[in-house]
């Protein structure tokens, strides 16, 4: 069987979408959507644009709030509240990740560049 | 069909109150959602617990569930024969055969009592909606090697996703998709993959399939996002003298020059030598010095030894003095 091969496109700071987008690939309702831009929790590239552009990576951060706030049954200032906490969560799970990696170093770095072979 | 015990899968009694299958939803919730859990298995668990609060929330659907008796899990089964008829009026399940039952997942079955699509947008509700109702996405973690995130890849999904027929009836079959994960991709990271989730119906469009990344750990490297470690064991004399090493990494190995006096623990950084992605800078390899002494020595390496310990002023030691003085 033939299947078609498709892209998988990152959700990172490097590319754009925008906030009906944003609304569409979330399944948050629009006064959602802009109650947690209001309490900081999803942070538009230009806040005084009048058409509002976020990075795509917020595409992750808003289906995540969607998911919360259906199910825990909370408002969006509470789901904005919790994803401040998971965000500071994943930043130090992040952090300990980076240290148990390096876990042996404790000397600076210096560097030769290598010779490819 | 197979039987799920949903009053099981929440802990409560069959004869529970609203109050109670809410509370005991809550803390299972609070205990396996996937944003907030650490749990082993937290995301099946979750689904679980959802699909069953889900349905015995709702008084409708829990008589519903209650009349199809009581089974083992994972027992299969057939709801009673009057039970479309009794349930089921006025829904796609009204005056199904007996067999047309065998192919349809229990919640899909239950979700259908109130109007046919079980889940909407992001896995939510759309009972009942009028207009264009948009695919439900779909959600996968994909488990990849250190190299293929390295090199990019492509792999191939087998889902069991449900399809409506004319009646909109969910039946579950599998679901075979075939994606290009991009290079430089790390653990953790989300991939959407536009349109490959379920069809929309009346005109609404196909939902989207996101890729949950989990990079498997190598024997050889370990990541932290875009950086790459990976230890160097050095000889004493390898660190004292400074050599060259032939140093693996993803991309094949490369000649390392490692300094005269290099220590244990020291990082040689070896700059754009980590995951990359096109356009963006790349991560970097730091090889971290591990200092391995010999074991076992025959006697020309003991006496040599022995001469360097005799004529050497090297004291590891010295700032053991130095903090007693202080």
């Amino acid at each position: 069987m033939n299947i078609d091969t498709a892209e998988a496109l990152r959700l990172d700071e490097h590319s754009q979408v925008s906030f009906s987008q944003l609304l569409v690939l979330s399944g948050l309702s629009d006064p959602d959507l802009r109650e947690l831009v209001d309490h900081g929790a999803l942070t538009p590239i230009n806040p005084s644009a009048s058409s509002w552009m976020f990075t795509s990576y917020c595409v992750v951060v808003a289906r995540k709030a969607y998911r919360l706030s259906r199910d825990f049954e909370l408002d969006a200032h509470a789901v904005s509240i919790l994803l401040g906490f998971v965000e500071k969560i994943e930043a130090l799970e992040s952090e300990l990740h980076a240290l148990r990696a390096g876990a042996l170093a404790h000397g600076t770095a210096t560097a030769k560049d290598p010779v490819s072979r | 069909m197979k039987y799920k015990d949903y009053y099981k899968i929440l802990g409560v009694a069959r004869d529970a109150s609203a109050d109670d299958i809410k509370k005991s939803y809550r803390k299972l919730a609070r205990k396996y959602h996937p944003d907030v859990s650490k749990e082993k298995n937290a995301e099946e668990n979750f689904k679980e617990v959802s699909e069953a609060y889900e349905t015995l929330r709702d008084a409708e659907k829990r008589a519903a569930y209650d009349q199809l008796g009581s089974h083992a899990a994972g027992q299969e089964f057939r709801p009673p024969p009057d039970w479309s008829q009794h349930f089921g009026s006025g829904s796609p399940f009204d005056q199904m055969g007996q067999n047309a039952f065998d192919d349809i997942d229990l919640a899909d079955l239950l979700a259908g009592l109130t109007g046919g699509r079980a889940r909407g947008r992001a896995g939510g509700r759309a009972g009942g909606r009028e207009g264009p109702i948009p695919g439900p996405d779909y959600e996968a973690m994909v488990r990849i090697t250190l190299e293929q995130a390295f090199h990019g890849t492509e792999i191939e999904l087998d889902l069991s996703v449900p399809e409506y027929d004319d009646r909109g009836i969910a039946h579950r079959v599998p679901h075979r998709i075939k994606v290009r994960i991009p290079k430089g991709v790390t653990d953790g990271q989300k991939l959407r993959v536009p349109g490959k989730g379920g069809k929309g119906t009346q005109g609404g469009r196909a939902g989207d399939l996101y890729l949950d990344i989990q990079v498997q750990s190598h024997p050889l490297f370990r990541t932290s996002g875009q950086d790459l470690y990976v230890d160097l064991p050095l000889a004493p004399w390898e660190a004292v003298l400074g050599t060259s090493v032939e140093l693996p990494t993803p991309a094949g190995a490369v000649a390392l020059k490692v300094p005269a006096g290099t220590r244990a623990g020291q990082q040689l950084r070896l700059a754009g030598r980590g995951l990359s992605r096109p356009g963006e800078k790349s991560g970097d390899l730091f090889a971290i010095v591990a200092i391995v002494v010999p074991t076992v020595v025959n006697e020309r390496e003991r006496e040599l030894f022995r001469q360097l310990s005799e004529s050497s002023n090297f004291d590891p030691r010295a700032h053991f003095k130095l903090g007693a003085a202080a």
